[in-house]
């Protein structure tokens, strides 16, 4: 039964998506609650696994599927669901049936009783994004995650290009899909020498061979960092990082998606799914946690001076990754796991929210908006759950998550983890940062988005239709509301220090490995942490309504000084990248073009030289008199008429 | 019959009507040159048929084919030749050039 329902999960959503496309034309009107059958269907077939869970403790269902004949390590397409699994696709399937319910209201046309021309394949491709999301979660060979891991990229790259008129979206989805990509390419080299190393692709065959140590150590470290540099890609870390606040060109539901539950949660999954990889080679492992201390708080410095409102929201998920990472290199993918879940529920109303804003305001810069609260009350006391659950308010869900992962990273700090003290210390005071910084854009968001004066500008600079914002339709508030819940509750589930560690567990052989005594498989707060992240986010909150009453209720961000164009900016990382990477390869491009012209095209272009050369001499001959022509052709005739002769 | 007097004829024959397609410039004198050779060719058909006292008489039958076709050729060629002065008031064959690529003209 449980094997029915983990093949039905990727498998339901990717049905409708076809489904869907294939009467889209005919009956535009049947998309919507085709697309909306199928996830919910998933929905309670994840339901259905969730509840087999949380009541037994740990799932661990396999489906062994065919094996492909290879010649070398055993690839099967197989898949398995563990804890993780199971309680991911649950988070998935939420995320993607308020995201399918709230689109029918978000891609409506301004008049229009249905939504637009492009809804069809619009739905289509949200749904095959799920499909591709439960099918990472739910594989159990990395070939088959690397399938759902690039359908994944493909459908972010359609859905970011969905406004394809605009310049921007086409250069949005076109950055989305090659950074990406370049993350991608180091990921299959990585499951090349996880799966050679170990003799088989099977996720379960990788880890079980790193636990007994039957896998070379540079092998281990090479594919771990491989791997890292695909997760680095698809969760939009440092390096490649910059290709998700570009996203936000996006509609903002596929922002809500992308951010919340699958693309960027898929790497975080990736490390919780293999850490024993990760945690058994201290070198992947420190490159982890440098990675995740850069980016949480470059990310949210970045926030802090972003003039849009989804970009705010963008950079914020790249510091929440980061945090994800943070506590899976402390060695606790509980932790992660938890702050993944949280995060979900409240990125994705936040983006709901967003969308409901621009929605009815027209534009998503922050300039455009100022007290909605009144305007959008409902709107504004959703957006304000979110914003307090990013900000890591204790009684939200952030909070509690944000709390393990600063425990988690306290414990490395402390040297109770795989990870060398040192980077724990680097990861928890950038870990600390971070948190004041946070609460700092989170209220800043607040304050010009919901407080203050209305923008007097609103319709007159975007051509907007002038009427008051109001509260978005009920197929937009709904999903809202339902996500508040989780956003607002979730955290609970951190209450007792053991139902997440069980929800979450391997339910397998995995736990007893070598590992057991050194991985944090519990959830671990601090007092220090959790007294000192209180006090930050009072410091970085109050800070910043300070800044806003003391600037005249207008931009805090105004404070900053010169530092705002430079954060604004993202610290400038795609210059350097235009600079470096891309001048590089512009001046590379000059070597084959060289080949091409003074190399390739001499010889073509020499034998059309000859030829023409040769027909110049031959010419000469052609006079056009018929007579000499005869005359030739009697002197031919002779020749060989007397060699003829002569041979004889 | 010894076989050198024919051979000998078609021969003066066959040279005649060679110089009258390679010199002259009539284009009917030309046609004239050729029904001489083919004529020539003629003469040697039948001087080697009865030589071999051929059965099947192929050198009779195939000269009766040439003879047909050169009544053909010449039919055509003066019909050519016909059209050619209508156009031109002229049969000067060195005259007639116009099919030849001009000197200017050619690969760039």
């Amino acid at each position: 039964m449980s094997a029915v329902l983990v093949v039905l999960l990727p498998a339901l959503p990717f049905l409708a998506a076809v489904l869907a496309l294939s009467v889209g034309r005919a009956a535009p009107r049947l998309v919507a609650p085709t697309v909306i059958t199928g996830t919910a269907l998933a929905w309670l077939a994840a339901l259905g696994l969730l509840a087999g869970d949380i009541s037994s403790g740990g799932a661990n269902v396999s489906v062994a599927g065919p094996v492909v004949p290879t010649g070398g390590p055993r690839l099967g397409i197989d898949l398995h669901l563990d804890g993780l699994a199971a309680v991911v696709s649950f988070m998935v399937t939420t995320v993607a049936l308020a995201v399918q319910v709230y689109s029918t209201g978000y891609l409506r046309h301004d008049g229009h009783a249905r939504p637009g021309p492009r809804y069809p394949s619009y739905a289509a491709l949200v749904a095959v994004f799920t499909a591709a999301m439960l099918l990472v979660v739910v594989a159990d060979d990395l070939f088959v995650l690397i399938v759902g891991w690039e359908v994944m990229g493909a459908c972010s790259y359609f859905l970011i290009g969905h406004h394809w008129e605009e310049e921007g979206a086409r250069a949005a989805a076109v950055k989305a899909f090659v950074m990406t990509r370049i993350g991608d390419v180091g990921l299959l080299f990585g499951v090349f020498a996880l799966g050679v190393g170990a003799g088989s692709f099977g996720i379960r065959d990788v880890t079980a061979a790193v636990l007994s140590g039957r896998m070379a150590a540079s092998t281990l470290t090479a594919g771990g960092l491989l791997l890292l540099l695909g997760v680095v890609g698809k969760s939009a870390q440092f390096p490649l990082h910059s290709w998700l606040p570009d996203a936000m060109a996006g509609p903002t539901p596929v922002s809500a998606l992308i951010h919340a539950a699958t693309m960027v949660a898929a790497g975080v999954y990736l490390v919780a799914r293999m850490d024993e990889v990760f945690l058994a080679s201290s070198t992947t492992l420190v490159a982890l946690a440098l990675v995740a201390a850069i980016t949480m708080l470059g990310a949210a410095l970045a926030a802090l001076a972003q003039p849009d409102l989804k970009r705010v929201l963008a950079w914020s998920t790249v510091s929440q990754l980061a945090y994800m990472l943070a506590a899976l290199a402390a060695g606790s993918y509980v932790a992660a796991g938890f702050h993944l879940l949280t995060h979900a529920a409240f990125k994705a109303l936040l983006f709901l929210c967003a969308g409901a804003v621009a929605h009815t305001v027209g534009s998503t810069l922050l300039a455009d908006m100022g007290g909605l609260r009144r305007r959008m009350p409902l709107t504004a006391s959703v957006m304000a759950v979110g914003l307090l659950a990013l900000a890591g308010v204790p009684p939200l869900s952030g909070g509690f998550s944000k709390e393990a992962v600063l425990g988690a990273v306290e414990e490395a700090a402390l040297g109770h983890s795989p990870l060398p003290a040192w980077a724990g210390w680097v990861l928890l005071l950038s870990a600390l940062a971070t948190v004041a910084v946070t609460a700092a854009y989170t209220t800043r968001a607040w304050l010009l988005a919901f407080e203050g004066p209305e923008a007097a500008s609103r319709a007159a600079s975007h051509g907007v239709p002038v009427y008051p914002p109001t509260d978005p339709p009920a197929s937009m508030a709904g999903p809202m509301l339902l996500l508040a819940v989780p956003a607002a509750l979730l955290g609970l589930a951190g209450l007792s220090g053991s139902w997440l560690p069980s929800w979450l567990g391997r339910g397998g052989p995995g736990e007893t490995g070598v590992f057991a005594a050194a991985v944090e498989h519990t959830l671990s707060f601090g007092w220090v942490t959790t007294v000192a992240s209180l006090l930050l986010v009072a410091v970085g909150a109050g800070g910043t309504f300070l800044a806003w009453r003391s600037a005249g209720r207008t931009d805090p961000a105004l404070h900053l000084g010169r530092a705002r164009a430079l954060l604004t900016e993202g610290f400038r990382v795609d210059e350097v990248y235009q600079v470096t990477v891309v001048a590089a390869v512009q001046a590379l491009r000059a070597v084959p073009a060289w080949v091409d012209r003074d190399v390739i095209d001499v010889y073509v272009q020499g034998s059309a030289r000859t030829a023409t050369a040769l027909g110049r001499v031959l010419r000469v001959s052609q006079l056009g008199q018929v007579q000499v022509y005869i005359g030739m052709a009697l002197a031919g005739a002779t020749l060989v008429g007397l060699a003829a002769v002569v041979a004889r | 019959m010894p076989l050198l007097l024919p051979l000998l004829v078609a021969t003066g024959l066959f040279t005649a009507g060679l110089y009258g397609v390679l010199a002259r410039r009539n284009a009917v004198l030309v046609l004239m040159g050729v029904e001489l050779m083919l004529n020539a060719a003629n003469l040697m058909l039948v001087a080697f048929g009865a030589w071999l006292a051929d059965t099947l008489l192929a050198g009779q039958v195939l000269t009766l084919f040439v003879i047909t076709v050169a009544a053909a050729e010449v039919g055509l060629g003066l019909a050519i030749v016909l059209m050619v002065y209508r156009q031109r008031r002229s049969i000067a064959l060195d005259e007639m050039t116009d099919l030849h690529e001009s000197r200017t003209a050619g690969l760039s």
